[in-house]
């Protein structure tokens, strides 16, 4: 038994990762139709802000500021920072190409996306950045019940993207901005007519796209531990493949997907073996595809000719 | 519209700039080195040439790329200091992935100034570039590549200056049989060939010993191995990581003490790095001694650390691979002949060190492989330092 809910934290922690990054795929897709391949890499600069919040305020093993308030500017710094990089990244690479063939725009993102991963290197550095979590947030701390061991930083992970996810669906369901959103997703032009500010609408969803991924990227240096220039190619693909098995465009669907690909990963590992993962991870995309080619909760798109 | 055109040229300029600038001042500091070096020697002479070296100096294993890199500008810079030569260095860094490293090794073969190699790294990159040497007949000494595939004789200007995988795997399976006597394990490879050909060596030992014995296979881009943890049962007394990456076991040893499991980690090269790997009580095999703990390598010791630090096994290899090739243009340049890939090719072979940085004579089996050498093993303790096992 302790081995299962064991395998349920570990699941629902990356699942809840990659749905905060498939968010940021999924809203974009939805509004521009744009596959954002560059998104990967707007997480990894996000642990990188995390980490170097952490070695501003004396490093992780002498933080010279309460725990909860160096969390708390960590996320803070890391949202708005990978959020004003999603709108410099739509602003200066996309909207050049809004009304360019799709190929443009795609080409636009993987050659965004290497940019990004290289400018960290000359910047950064190539070698490994380690959080070091356990200098600062202790093991001992969190659920302890019998041989269920679950740290602290998991809970944290698992409730922040919880409550991401519910401000996300309220702010789309709910406010003047998430219509705004909804109205260009449907039909841009239209949307425009009726006076709605499309530019601003389309760069405050890479705001909040990007400034999502930027949480995530804290949360798995927290998790995790090493941060390095290349850490957001595999969680951008897993991400992409977490929105596409939900439903690219859907915002319930990116998050059902993520936690469908994490919980997968998690119990293949767990209860099969790791040397097939990935293998059955890719086989359920496969297989969604098939059964649902829209994704679980994605809409089929009518064609209008 | 324009605005925005000169903006993005702007940002491509000042990029390629930073770029170029990054890499030249590299390749200026190796020559640099070099150039001083050859000043104080002996006797200048004419003896001039380059060589390549193939490390992961960017990446993900780019602490021991980086240290292979100052070992070999050591190297280059000691040696001709002592034989009056002009070898420059000409870094390639190949980020431990085989595509990359055949890219740097079409440019090294392109290079008529190159005589020999030193590097690439991993096995998997050996494998890769191994034929491509061969064909242009250039000499490549890696100082960390231990697969016994290499040495078989698709690579025959291939030479290492370390033990290989079917010695090493072998003596840490049996050290962890006789001293650490698991009833249960788990053995978890990172997919790459030197992993894969490390658990091969080993499974059979296990399997004699009557072991029951979970293998388990990650990629190196894993980075959460908790669900591969909650695997780890009561029994499993011993976890084997013969991975290249230091920093994934360490993010395993604290997926362990986050589900408070007591295994025993067993690394072996790659998780050598005192800096990053440092979980209490972990076992790490080594191709290459503490060469801090070798009276005879003290200077060295000291000048790489006054330069450039704290250092692990990987460089000391590197040195002595590159001390191979500066001996053997050296040599050719003794005998009245210019250096060129051939003459250092056969100079190589005849490669006959009495004694090495490595503690060990160096010279070659006809197949490239060293003749009579050995592993390390060590303990790490509660303060993250390695310790020497004794006749391990």
């Amino acid at each position: 038994m302790h081995k299962f809910v064991q395998e349920v934290v570990n699941g629902l922690t990356t699942g809840s990762l990659y749905a905060l990054i498939a968010l940021g795929y999924s809203m974009v897709y939805g509004i521009l139709k744009l596959l954002n391949f560059a998104h990967g890499d707007v997480y990894m600069i996000g642990a990188y802000i995390g980490y170097f919040v952490i070695q501003w305020f004396g490093g992780p093993a002498a933080v010279s500021i309460p725990v909860p308030l160096l969390l708390l500017i960590m996320f803070l710094l890391a949202g708005l920072g990978c959020g004003g990089l999603g709108v410099a990244m739509e602003r200066f690479a996309y909207r050049p190409l809004r009304d360019a063939p799709r190929i443009a725009p795609l080409i636009t993102a993987l050659g965004l996306s290497f940019f990004l991963e290289n400018a960290a290197l000359l910047l950064f550095g190539g070698q490994f950045r380690l959080y070091n979590t356990p200098e600062f947030i202790s093991f001992n701390t969190g659920i302890h019940i019998g041989a269920i061991q679950i740290d602290i930083v998991r809970i944290m992970v698992i409730v922040l993207s919880v409550v991401l996810m519910i401000a996300l669906t309220l702010l789309v369901d709910r406010t003047k901005l998430g219509k705004q959103m909804r109205a260009v997703a449907a039909d841009r032009e239209a949307a425009e007519m009726l006076g709605i500010n499309v530019n601003y609408t389309i760069a405050a969803t890479f705001f909040i796209g990007s400034a999502l991924a930027g949480v995530a990227g804290v949360m798995a240096g927290l998790v995790f531990n090493q941060v390095t220039n290349t850490i957001g190619f595999l969680a951008g693909l897993k991400a992409f493949t977490a929105a596409v098995v939900g439903g690219i465009g859907s915002i319930p669907g990116a998050m059902l997907g993520g936690l469908v690909i994490g919980m997968a990963e998690s119990f293949i590992t767990g209860y099969v073996s790791s040397t097939y993962s990935n293998l059955i991870v890719f086989g359920i995309l496969i297989a969604v595809m098939l059964v649902r080619p829209s994704g679980l909760l994605g809409r089929v798109q009518l064609q209008k000719v | 519209m324009k605005a925005r055109l000169s903006i993005a040229a702007l940002a491509l300029v000042a990029l390629v700039a930073a770029g170029c600038g990054s890499s030249s001042s590299s390749s200026s500091s190796s020559s640099s080195n070099t150039a001083a070096a050859s000043s104080s020697g002996s006797s200048s002479g004419n003896c001039a040439a380059a060589i390549g070296l193939e490390a992961p100096i960017t990446g993900s294993a780019a602490p021991l790329g980086t240290e292979q890199l100052h070992f070999a500008q050591l190297a280059v810079a000691k040696d001709n200091a002592a034989n009056g030569t002009k070898i420059t260095l000409v870094q390639g860094d190949t980020q431990l992935m085989p595509a990359q490293a055949t890219t740097v090794t079409q440019q090294f073969i392109s290079n008529s100034k190159i005589v020999g190699v030193v590097g690439p790294a991993g096995s998997q990159e050996v494998e890769a570039v191994g034929p491509l040497f061969g064909r242009a007949g250039v000499g490549f000494i890696s100082g960390s590549a231990t697969a016994a595939a290499l040495t078989t004789g698709k690579n025959p200007t291939f030479f290492r200056v370390v033990s290989n995988d079917s010695v090493q795997g072998p003596q840490d399976a049996h050290y962890i049989v006789t001293h650490l006597h698991p009833k249960a394990l788990m053995i978890v490879d990172d997919q790459e060939a030197y992993s894969t050909g490390l658990v091969s060596a080993m499974l059979p030992v296990f399997k004699q010993a009557g072991i029951s014995v979970d293998h388990e296979s990650v990629n190196q881009k894993t980075t959460d191995f908790s669900s591969l943890v909650s695997k780890v049962s009561p029994q499993t007394s011993v976890v084997v990581l013969p991975w290249q990456l230091a920093v994934n076991a360490q993010q395993f040893g604290r997926n362990l003490a986050e589900q408070h499991k007591n295994a025993v980690i067993v690394g072996t090269d790659g998780l050598f790095s005192p800096g990053t790997f440092s979980i209490n009580g972990s076992y790490v095999s080594s191709f290459g001694p503490d060469i801090t703990a070798l009276p005879a390598d003290a200077a060295i010791a000291a000048a790489a650390k006054a330069k450039y630090g704290t250092f692990g096994t990987f460089g000391p290899p590197v040195y002595a691979a590159t001390h191979v090739i500066n001996e053997a243009i050296a040599s050719v340049c003794k005998s009245g002949q210019t250096p060129s890939r051939s003459n250092v090719l056969a100079a190589i072979r005849q490669t006959n060190q009495p004694t090495s940085i490595l503690g060990h004579p160096i010279k070659f089996a006809s197949n490239g492989e060293l003749v009579g050498g050995k592993f390390f093993l060590f303990k790490i303790n509660s303060k993250g330092k390695y310790v020497l096992i004794p006749n391990a």
